[in-house]
């Protein structure tokens, strides 16, 4: 392996976890809202966040490339901000971002549903806000299902090429992942350095999701 | 039992009648030659009944493809580069080789932009952040437009810049999308998109020489169709189609 | 303490909850048969559950007003909540389970001192501990502690003793009699437990299927339940039916099985009656020679005796089916054993007629 192929790693997994940071507020938000009560709206909000999941990756991609390039929302943040996002690493981040969301919002939803509203609300009682029951109580027993969802994200956001390639494209060293690099390596007839990257890749998502699944499985009753 | 009868016989039947059918020619062609290429098929598939299909993409995954054993009647590659690897592997009747096109390299910027780049210099230019080329690393258009700048001695200033795309009609689309700010592409995929203009067109003393070889493929499933077809394409109605498009003739 | 509930409606699985009532004691019980909407009453008065109409004040603080579209948030009512299942944290250890609902580990502005509340329920050697690591009763007393702890001006309970078995019961009971005693604290206990309400209770609200039926002090609403289904399930250990034959002087009489009896005229005119004698209320005595003032005595034969924790409950044949409670202490003095011979002595005032 060589210098590029670590930077190619190193990268990857840098910003796969920093996916899974930037999908926590809104992943966890979403999980609580649809395991708690019934409101208008609900059953879409669930099959809207369930869709990337089932969609061909490339058709959010280009969902994606619409709402953020030059012609939609992207246009604007450029000309205002000076803020790109469409082939850059930030497109990486956004791709790998709502691809994974999913995996969190299902993995944390179960575990938001398996705490026992009683406890929560008992707290209540004992005076504490929403803020507090849902840091002190609510978290800390969903918690084993939450690491669970956020390391499923990360194995999904490591392994993300369909929405990636077709918003932030194959720029060696900016938005070069370790799925995009095995591609091209492959189209530039570099076997080798595809091998190297896919042995790579293959122990990434191996270790992540063993360690995702030791999270998720349930705990012995007690 | 009937039902599974009904199902066989009907399944045998539709299989006989595709073998049937009139000759079938897989060509795998250079993105660039898309639409001329659509317009001349229609035109033979009138005049000899055969039927072409194509695959168009980067000459680069193309040539990938067949050398993984892809079937391939024909090879149109946009240049002399992917077509050598094959032959080298002994993948392609060089008998058959030869290189009827040229092309030319231009500079687009999408419709609605207001910058102006009159020659490689422009491209230097701190107002132009992103630009679009085919796989300068594989594919024809990448490999032809890092030629030229390379020429130009400004490569080393340009490179960072550059977003390589999967072949050059993906540059074509980034560019008319906006989300880059210049592409370098052929002349003639200029005049498909109605959404980019032309900033300024290479020369040809100052770019590389574009050749685009057209050979059969050795393991051709309808070699004698196949060569027809290669025939037709080197034909004068084929050429007038050609030129319309904006390609050059070679001899 | 003043709890006004009033024009509360809540549907609910089978019937609705309606309850129009004020609680001025301090301790009161709700006391009715599990399923009457008991729990949700109490879920309403902690503000964890939205009436389809209620108005609740506390002390003179409204609470809920569904007509003004008014309704405090839960965790700023000051209302302690202890449910049946205890509830305790089990991702926290005891201290921090009854470190919760306090502002500080200081006690200054505290109702009660930390150290105060942990020696009365005596669970100082278990706070370090994890919260599975507890008993049933070591965990009701955690639960009853960390209620308290918040400073709550009104403490609600929910079958405190439900899930205890009796020996343990016996042991919980005085804790809460302690907290009421020496933390002066109102207590709301829901219960369908006649010993819990009759040993903590100033005041008894009996609700059935959503409904009040009777409100008042204790012994007066199991001595004279307003109606038969309260008297049913208010545990009037007889309940026959009987027959009034005449009335005369202000006294019944009235036939039930076999014999006759002489009761307190009831004041309704009706003379089908369910005949109702506390266990309490009935004597047994050996001699029958002995004069007294009682006016019914009545030759019985014991048919089963049964334990029920200090006292012996005890099923006679008196020419109906009659259960008499009486200490263990006498149930041994007086032989009492299945056949033998006894004489039940009822006093009329203690005979409650229900009209049927």
């Amino acid at each position: 392996m060589t210098a590029v192929e670590w930077q190619i790693v190193g990268f990857t997994v840098w910003v796969a976890a920093l996916s899974t940071l930037a999908i926590l507020p809104i992943g966890l938000a979403l999980a609580w809202a649809l395991a708690r009560g019934n409101w208008p709206g609900k059953s879409v909000v669930e099959t809207l966040v369930t869709l990337p999941l089932v969609m061909p990756p490339v058709a959010t991609g280009l969902i994606l490339l619409t709402i953020f390039g030059r012609h939609g929302v992207g246009g604007f943040l450029q000309d205002t901000f000076n803020f790109k996002i469409i082939f850059t690493w930030r497109a990486v981040l956004l791709a790998l971002s709502v691809m994974s969301l999913p995996l969190l919002v299902r993995s944390a939803r179960t575990a938001f549903e398996e705490v026992n509203p009683r406890l929560e609300q008992i707290a209540r009682t004992l005076g504490a806000g929403g803020w507090r029951v849902f840091f002190t109580i609510t978290i800390p027993l969903a918690a084993r299902g939450i690491v669970g969802g956020m390391l499923l994200a990360f194995a999904r956001a490591l392994g993300e090429f369909g929405a990636t390639i077709m918003v932030a494209g194959y720029m060696p060293g900016k938005t070069a992942t370790i799925s995009l690099a095995i591609f091209e390596d492959v189209q530039d007839f570099q076997d080798t350095k595809a091998y190297h990257l896919l042995g790579v890749s293959v122990a990434l998502a191996f270790i992540a999701v063993w360690t995702s699944e030791f999270f998720l499985r349930r705990k012995k009753p007690t | 039992m009937k039902l599974a009868k009904t199902f066989l016989a009907s399944f045998v039947a539709l299989w006989l009648a595709a073998n049937l059918r009139a000759a079938e020619i897989t060509a795998f062609a250079a993105a660039s030659l898309t639409d001329s290429l659509k317009e001349i098929a229609a035109n033979y598939e009138k005049i000899s009944g055969d039927k072409i299909t194509f695959n168009f993409g980067a000459s680069s995954t193309l040539a990938r493809q067949i050398e993984a054993g892809a079937t391939a009647d024909i090879f149109f590659s946009a240049d002399e580069a992917q077509m050598n690897g094959l032959a080298t592997n002994g993948l392609i009747d060089t008998a058959t080789r030869k290189s009827i096109l040229g092309n030319s390299l231009v500079v687009v910027v999408p419709n609605d932009s207001t910058l102006q780049i009159k020659s490689a210099a422009g491209l230097t230019n701190a107002s132009v952040k992103q630009i679009a080329l085919a796989d300068p690393k594989a594919v024809p258009a990448g490999v032809y437009a890092r030629a030229w700048l390379i020429k130009s001695q400004l490569w080393p200033a340009i490179e960072p810049k550059v977003v390589p795309t999967e072949n050059v009609r993906a540059a074509l689309a980034a560019v008319a999308s906006g989300n880059v700010d210049a592409g370098v592409v052929y002349k003639t995929d200029a005049a498909i998109s109605k959404s980019v203009k032309i900033a300024c067109e290479v020369p040809r003393a100052d770019g590389p020489d574009i050749s685009y070889p057209m050979a059969l493929v050795k393991d051709s499933p309808q070699p004698e169709a196949a060569k027809k077809f290669l025939d037709y394409l080197s034909s004068k109605e084929a050429g007038q189609v050609f030129t319309r498009y904006g390609f050059l003739l070679r001899q | 303490m003043s709890l006004l509930l009033k024009n509360i409606s809540l549907p609910l699985a089978h019937f609705a909850l309606e309850v129009d009532v004020e609680m001025p004691k301090r301790v009161t019980a709700v006391f009715g048969p599990s399923g009457a909407g008991k729990t949700s009453l109490l879920d309403l008065i902690a503000g964890l559950r939205s009436p389809r109409s209620a108005f609740i004040q506390l002390n003179g603080d409204v609470l809920t007003d569904t007509a003004k579209k008014f309704s405090v948030a839960t965790h700023r009512r000051g209302i302690g909540y202890v449910p049946q299942d205890l509830a305790l944290f089990p991702h926290l250890s005891v201290r921090q389970n009854l470190f919760y609902g306090r502002k500080s580990r200081e006690n200054a502005g505290m109702l009660f001192s930390f150290e105060h509340v942990i020696k009365v329920l005596e669970i100082e050697p278990l706070t370090s501990r994890g919260v599975t690591e507890l008993s049933g009763g070591e965990k009701q007393r955690v639960a009853l502690a960390r209620a308290l702890l918040a400073s709550p001006r009104l403490l609600l309970l929910d079958e405190p003793l439900a899930s205890l078995d009796e020996p343990l019961k016996e042991k919980i009971i005085p804790y809460l009699i302690r907290i009421r005693d020496e933390f002066q604290i109102p207590m709301l206990c829901v219960t369908h437990d006649r010993f819990v309400a009759l040993t903590l209770a100033d005041e008894i609200v009996v609700l059935m299927g959503g409904k009040v039926m009777q409100t008042g002090p204790v012994s007066e609403v199991f001595t004279r339940p307003a109606n038969a289904e309260v008297a049913k399930f208010a545990g009037v250990e007889t309940l026959q039916p009987g027959k009034i034959t005449s009335v005369a002087d202000g006294l019944a009489t009235v036939n039930v099985g076999s014999v006759t009896l002489t009761a307190l005229a009831p004041a309704t005119a009706s003379r089908d009656v369910f005949v109702c004698i506390r266990g309490e209320e009935v004597i047994l005595q050996r001699d029958a020679a002995i004069a007294s003032s009682v006016r019914n005595r009545l030759s019985a034969r014991v048919l089963s005796l049964r334990p029920e924790g200090a006292l012996v409950r005890v099923e006679l044949d008196a020419g109906f089916p009659l259960f008499a409670l009486v200490t263990r202490p006498a149930c041994a003095e007086l032989e009492l054993r299945e056949g033998a011979t006894v004489i039940a002595l009822i006093k009329a005032p203690a005979i409650h007629l229900v009209p049927r």
